[in-house]
């Protein structure tokens, strides 16, 4: 359990319909996965989302990190 | 076979109308006073997250108390009331709501316990024999599901911030604890007793004060509370009597 003020950020993804893809709508600071839902639901649920989640931001898999370099460095 | 359901007010056996008026003021005050209070947070809450938390529960609470002001509409003899008119000089509020929450963590206690209280008096509705209190209770508990997953939530972190808070908070449920218990009523016999008898409610009394005990004392031993529930084999008790010689009925408060 965080310290109130240091809670980890978790981001929170949602679909408007089916076949769209996921789109990420923003972020929430929470001590625990279940107030990370609650909140999610209160802060965007100005859409009618069919499916919403709410990911920790430290579980997301880092797959390339920033660019430093021009896109064509390579050749 | 199944009790007939009794789709409009002139259906209800002879006595239970008045119980049921009085029964569904209660629960429309209350609900009304605690989505105002749960609102005085909205903008002060300890984190952007709970303020609106705290803000999205007092739209919650302010809609469920209009929809039972709206069940009053059809009952004969019922006061009129509208969410402009609930301060009333005979609004059924309990004594914790009667100021502002002076701190956040009296808004949680509320949240955990009487805001709890309420669902599962509302929840004894949800098969009633009386058809428009059963229409109006899915829609209102479903919502509630976020109130108690709420509560749990910062119940748990504020009890995780220390012994001081701890000690804190053990007096908070202390104040709450008659408010919140003694509303389902006594025992034996009580006011919800008829709507019981005729189908309206499945439970009230000791069955629902049970229920809440139920939830509630792993939560509360869960954060470390010493507070005067245990539990006895797969029953969760009480280790105090409650107040029942302050308790009134009419009013159901227990006067401070």
């Amino acid at each position: 359990m965080k310290t109130i003020g240091e809670e980890p950020v978790y981001e929170v993804f949602a679909r408007r319909a089916l076949g769209e893809p996921l789109r990420h709508v923003g972020s929430v600071a929470a001590p625990s996965d279940d107030l990370a839902r609650v909140y999610a639901r209160n802060i965007y649920d100005e859409e009618s989302w069919i499916e919403m989640y709410v990911i920790p931001r430290a579980g997301l898999i880092s797959v390339e990190s920033v660019r430093t370099d021009p896109v064509d460095a390579h050749v | 076979m199944s009790s007939p359901l009794l789709d409009r007010p002139s259906a209800l056996p002879r006595g239970t109308v008045p119980a049921l008026v009085d029964l569904v003021v209660a629960l429309a005050d209350n609900k009304h006073a605690l989505g105002l209070r749960y609102g005085e947070w909205c903008s002060s809450g300890p984190t952007i997250e709970a303020a609106v938390a705290a803000s999205a529960m007092a739209q919650d609470e302010l809609g469920h108390a209009r929809v039972l002001y709206g069940l009053l509409e059809e009952l004969p003899g019922a006061p009129r009331r509208t969410e402009l008119e609930w301060a009333a000089e005979d609004a059924r509020t309990v004594g914790l709501l009667d100021q502002a929450f002076p701190s956040w963590p009296h808004l949680i206690v509320a949240n955990v316990l009487f805001d709890q209280a309420l669902t599962l008096v509302l929840a004894s509705g949800l098969d009633s024999r009386y058809v428009p209190l059963r229409q109006r209770t899915r829609k209102l508990i479903e919502e509630e599901r976020y109130h108690a997953i709420h509560g749990r939530g910062w119940f748990l972190q504020l009890a995780a911030e220390g012994p001081r808070v701890r000690a804190n908070l053990e007096g908070i449920v202390r104040e709450a604890w008659a408010d919140t218990l003694c509303w389902f009523g006594p025992a034996e016999g009580g006011a919800l007793a008829p709507l019981v008898a005729a189908g309206v409610l499945r439970e009230a009394g000791e069955a629902l004060r049970l229920r809440l005990l139920g939830a509630v004392g792993p939560l509360l031993v869960e954060a470390g509370l010493r507070v005067p529930v245990r539990l006895d084999g797969d029953r969760w008790e009480l280790t105090e009597a409650l107040p029942w010689q302050r308790w009134d009925e009419p009013s159901r408060r227990v006067p401070r």
